[in-house]
């Protein structure tokens, strides 16, 4: 009854080749080659160690520049270095060891290396101060259809006439990008070729008639996709194997849009033709989930003419999880003309799997969310879900998702800092000063984003994603350069809005209501952390919080998060002028930052984490999972880029239910229908969680797999801050 | 009455329970009255019995400060070293401890709601009713002892298209149940024990109104306008209800007077998960230290109710011991 996920019931049987496989995948994935920090086993790339080849590396022989010319030639040195491995049963192939910014500076600190780093170093030290955090990559979703349409020889063509034409023009900008492009582009084709080099040569030498036919299969299909579009359904899954490796080498994990709807037309020839069955592309596809890392792959949504988009392929992605139920990130895309049986099958795997795997989402709030936002009805209906709890419009979109951040708590702390000298007469008083200090944030947070911005195409492209995505050739430009993609808001994650919306509420109550206490005695008392005032502290931490289906702090809720809303999306970017967005998420930083922040007046002891995205503080929400979701609903989000609940019950949870499967169904469904965005839902047995905090080593745990915010890691991988926290959350879940 | 004098109106509770899964079809929300016409030894929901209002202190969120006691205007309140002491004789209930305890370890027991507010409340959850095919229940305490609230608010839920569900002892005026049956869709109706006397002993009533309210009830449903559902609900608890004579008897009275209606009947077994709030009340439970019944216990028993109905109206639920 307890063991699911640790021992799920299963619907498809292992074949041997799948058995060495994920032996091979929980492997790495324990032993540290996969170990990203604090994380998990988060990284796409295996550590195999340092570079070695640095000195021979373009920039290192040219002498360094900040260019996207040089960021091109040293990824294709990077590539065309990597030697091929063919492991024991694979069909899929394809490893990487090293990523772009290990070679030189990019990514979140590219900016570094601009000649005016300093002016930025400054601005960026006055966002932070404020509470606001102003740069991010990642999480943006290129068009998989472009290379599976066009080849690399296809894309290849493109890139040399568009570096033609603005040489002919003089435009000597765009011509070094695009230069920069053309070697990533070669790159990758070097990358794939000496694979197929590698499996020729293994073909040849092998004496097993049934190895000999696997290494040709994999020699075929790479001296094909390398430079061609792949024409079957296996040569479809390794380009875009291949395709996601390049793109993890930039730096960072994107989306990788709907599988279903790229994936369909090789299939369903496939099947026709009789090369494919069914079992086969199950388990490609499982294959590539675990070298993969299971990137955030999507499926359902609708189609343009509003009909529900669920095919053949859908069942395959899900079933190729369902088959190997390691580590993984896809999504389903709810919406209430979704084919039932597909969405029930969706829920029977997280039921029976219980490790958040698929992700829940209404496509229709991020539909409408994209419509509303501008984005025009023939591009809008492509809308993905990319990861974490965010979505865009596949190679079209570039909104800095994953770090960009505002901490909504300084601005409230400021106010209150400034109520204490000034005493507000009530409380909207009070609240007009939090939206002054929360415009200081924004910006503080615009000024620095600006200056990265203008540097942030020649410093931290992102020249993969751009290859495969629709502009960034034609234009000349990186698709995180000015108008690169048509699309590009700015997305930042709003962290700390329950604490903001909790706190408020008892100042409301507390001083404005009964003047129990003086706004000035909150701020001191926040200031020296309760001291000597636990019952004060006491007061405070049970007024009514936000979480629970009640009135009073769900409409604190609504109003913080309108008003970060508007004050957010009047605030326009350097890529474009276009606006900024909210997110109402965090990534890890309200635990990062909790050694940092202050207590707070909705009880909050200073260093205690904040609560996470718009789920409630950890210990609030008591009333049960329905008021849960009452009160995440109650804001609409559609104003807002993306939000989760993270719902974390317990097996025990389930007893006395009819049944998991539509329990989670009718759950999910509800709460979309009330206007919910997304549910990450994990069935955990807490003894076993702390068993395997202690007890790492059991073989049991090696594929414990869970959802940590945005994404998925073996839980034993995890450093012990995360696992307390994680184990915590599921401690307070109060689901009976 | 008119609509403006039901504004006026109050229930007493003690709790509102979203997404519950056990009073009644689907997921819904329950609406626990205070108040009870039986006194049963093993009540399940103790501070619902009375009334009046009571506080009780829960030692998990006390922090020891001492406020109750400085607040209580009757020195009820004694700060003992292991835990605060309620002398109940003394105590008025007047809630003063409840306002003064910052850390909500002394509370009310006992909310009044009116009209709009529960309204309000219970209709926020209406996609999950939707969803799961479930609704509302008034639960108790006795729901029917509050016949005038419940009714227009079973009306109201009515009009907005959402399934009730009438969680009754049965032990009530006629003319209570007669107010509410109209905008009712799902009676749960205990049946304890069937022997007056014995019933007498566990419940400090006799039975008998209980039966002919379910007669009544029965022949109500057989014309009702609307469709209508009984559930008899006999909670198994040992010695008192789960014997087999006891099921023998309700199953031959239930077959051979309401079988035509009845589409269900629900035989929950014992569990001790209640223990924690006699404490909070300082008050002893007759059931204390007693856990979940067996297989082999709730075997016999399932095995009488299926002599007198059939199979698929015959459900034990909650949580039993495998040997």
């Amino acid at each position: 009854m307890s063991d699911v996920q640790l021992n799920f019931i299963p619907k498809f049987e292992q074949s041997e080749r799948i058995r060495v496989l994920e032996a091979r995948n929980q492997e790495l994935g324990t032993n540290g080659m996969r170990q990203f920090d604090d994380y998990g086993d988060h990284r796409c790339w295996l550590n195999i160690g340092p570079f070695p080849k640095m000195d021979e590396l373009p920039s290192t022989k040219q002498g360094f520049r900040m260019s996207s010319e040089q960021w091109g030639e040293d990824f294709r040195f990077m590539m065309e270095s990597m030697e091929p491995h063919i492991y024991p049963c694979e069909t899929i192939v394809g490893e990487v060891y090293w990523e772009i910014g290990l070679l030189r500076p990019c990514g979140t600190t590219g900016w570094k290396q601009a000649p005016n780093a300093d002016e930025i170093e400054k601005l960026m030290e006055e966002a932070i101060a404020l509470g606001g955090f102003p740069n991010a990559y990642g999480h943006t979703c290129p068009d998989m259809a472009i290379v599976l349409q066009e080849g690399y020889d296809g894309i290849l063509a493109r890139i040399r006439k568009s570096l033609k034409m603005y040489t002919d023009l003089g435009n000597e900008t765009k011509t070094s990008y695009l230069r920069g492009l053309e070697h990533v582009c070669l790159g990758c084709i070097h990358y794939i070729e000496n694979y197929a080099a590698l499996a020729h040569r293994l073909a040849d030498e092998a004496q097993d008639e049934s190895e000999k036919e696997r290494f040709a299969g994999i020699a075929a299909c790479c001296d094909n996709i390398a430079h061609k579009a792949p024409e079957t359904f296996y040569e479809a899954v390794q380009t875009v194997q291949f395709a996601i490796l390049f793109d993890r080498c930039t730096g960072h994990g994107n989306g990788y849009g709907r599988m279903d709807l790229y994936l369909i037309d090789f299939y369903r020839k496939g099947i026709e033709d009789g090369s494919l069955t069914r079992k086969a592309a199950r388990e490609m596809v499982a294959e590539m989930y675990m070298k993969l890392r299971g990137q955030y792959f999507s499926f359902g949504g609708r189609l343009e003419d509003g009909s529900d988009a669920t095919n053949e392929m859908s069942w395959v992605g899900l079933e190729a999880y369902d088959l190997v139920g390691d580590y993984n990130n896809l999504g389903v895309m709810w919406h209430p003309d979704i084919d039932p049986e597909y969405y029930d099958y969706a829920c029977d795997v997280l039921a029976r799997h219980g490790e958040s795997t698929p992700v829940l989402i209404n496509w229709d709030l991020m539909h409408e969310a994209e419509l509303r936002s501008g984005i025009p009805a023939e591009d809008a209906w492509k809308v993905v879900y990319s990861g974490c709890q965010w979505y865009c419009i596949p190679g079209k979109e570039w909104c800095g998702h994953d770090t960009s951040e505002i901490n909504e708590v300084l601005p409230m702390m400021r106010a209150l800092e400034r109520a204490a000298e000034k005493e507000p007469e009530d409380f909207d008083g009070l609240y007009a000063l939090y939206e002054e200090e929360f415009h200081r944030t924004m910006k503080a947070y615009q000024a620095a984003e600006a200056a990265i911005d203008r540097v942030r195409g020649e410093s931290q492209p992102e020249m993969f994603t751009s290859l495969i995505a629709h502009g960034p050739i034609e234009r000349g430009i990186d698709i995180d350069g000015p108008r690169g993609v048509d699309y590009q808001f700015s997305s930042l994650n709003i962290l700390g809005i329950p604490n903001v919306a909790d706190s408020f509420t008892a100042i409301h109550e507390l001083v404005y209501e009964k003047k129990m206490f003086t706004i000035r005695e909150v701020y001191e008392a926040c200031k020296n952390d309760w001291a000597d005032n636990e019952i004060m502290r006491q007061r405070f931490l049970n007024q009514p919080k936000y979480g629970n289906g009640l009135s009073l702090p769900d409409e604190m809720f609504v109003r913080v998060c309108n008003s970060t809303q508007q004050i957010v999306e009047s605030y326009y970017n350097q890529r474009g002028g276009q606006p900024m967005r909210p997110s109402l998420f965090a990534l890890m930083s309200h635990v990062e930052k909790r050694a940092q922040m202050g207590a707070t007046p909705d009880g909050r002891h200073a260093g205690e984490a904040l609560a996470h995205g718009i789920n409630p503080q950890v210990g609030v929400s008591k009333r049960g999972l329905v008021p849960l979701a009452t009160s995440a609903a109650s804001v609409d989000m559609r104003k807002f880029q993306g939000g989760s609940i993270q719902v974390d019950i317990q097996p025990k949870f389930f007893d006395g239910k009819e049944n998991r499967l539509s329990y989670i169904r009718d759950f999910s469904t509800a709460f979309f229908k009330q206007g919910g965005q997304q549910i990450n839902l994990h069935i955990m047995d807490l003894n076993k969680l702390r068993d395997a905090i202690d007890h790492p080593e059991k073989p049991e745990y090696r594929n414990l797999v869970v959802r940590v915010t945005g994404y998925c890691a073996r839980f034993i991988t995890l450093s012990r801050d995360y696992q307390e926290d994680f184990v915590a959350r599921v401690n307070h879940a109060n689901m009976s | 009455m008119n609509r403006d004098m039901e504004k006026d109106k109050k229930l007493l509770t003690i709790d509102v329970s979203h997404g519950t899964t056990h009073d009644g079809p689907g997921m819904r929300t329950t609406v626990f009255v205070k108040g009870c016409s039986l006194h049963c030894l093993w009540c399940q929901n103790p501070e619902s019995i009375h009334v009046k209002n009571e506080v009780w202190w829960d030692s998990s969120s006390c922090i020891g400060c001492g406020s109750c006691a400085a607040a209580c205007p009757s020195g009820a309140i004694e700060m003992r070293p292991d835990r605060i002491h309620i002398d109940r004789e003394k105590c008025r209930a007047c809630g003063a401890c409840a306002d003064a305890c910052p850390a909500m370890a002394m509370t009310r027991q006992g909310q009044e709601y009116d009209l709009g507010t529960l309204l309000q409340e219970v209709l926020r959850d209406r996609a999950f009713y939707e969803q799961f095919g479930g609704g509302v229940t008034c639960s108790g305490g006795e729901p029917l002892l509050q016949a005038d609230f419940i009714a227009p608010f079973f009306q109201r839920l009515k009009e907005e298209g959402i399934s009730t569900a009438l969680d009754t002892c049965g032990h009530a005026p006629r003319e209570n149940l007669e107010k509410v049956l109209p905008y009712t869709d799902y009676i749960l109706y205990d049946m304890k024990i069937f022997d007056s006397e014995a019933h007498r002993k566990y419940t400090g009533q006799t039975n008998e109104r209980i039966l002919e309210n379910l007669l009544f009830a029965a022949d109500y449903m057989r014309s009702a306008e609307h469709p209508m559902k009984l559930w008899i609900r006999t909670p198994l608890i040992y010695d008192a209800t789960a014997t087999v004579e006891n099921i023998c008897a309700i199953g031959a009275f239930l077959r051979e007077n309401v079988l035509d209606v009845l589409e269900r009947w629900e035989m929950p077994a014992f569990n001790g998960v209640c223990v924690s709030k006699y404490e909070k009340l300082e008050r002893k439970w007759a059931y204390d230290g007693m856990g979940a019944m067996s297989r082999a216990q709730v075997g016999p028993l399932k095995q009488a109710a299926l002599e007198h109905l059939p199979e698929e109206k015959v459900l034990v639920s909650g949580m039993i011991r495998e040997e």
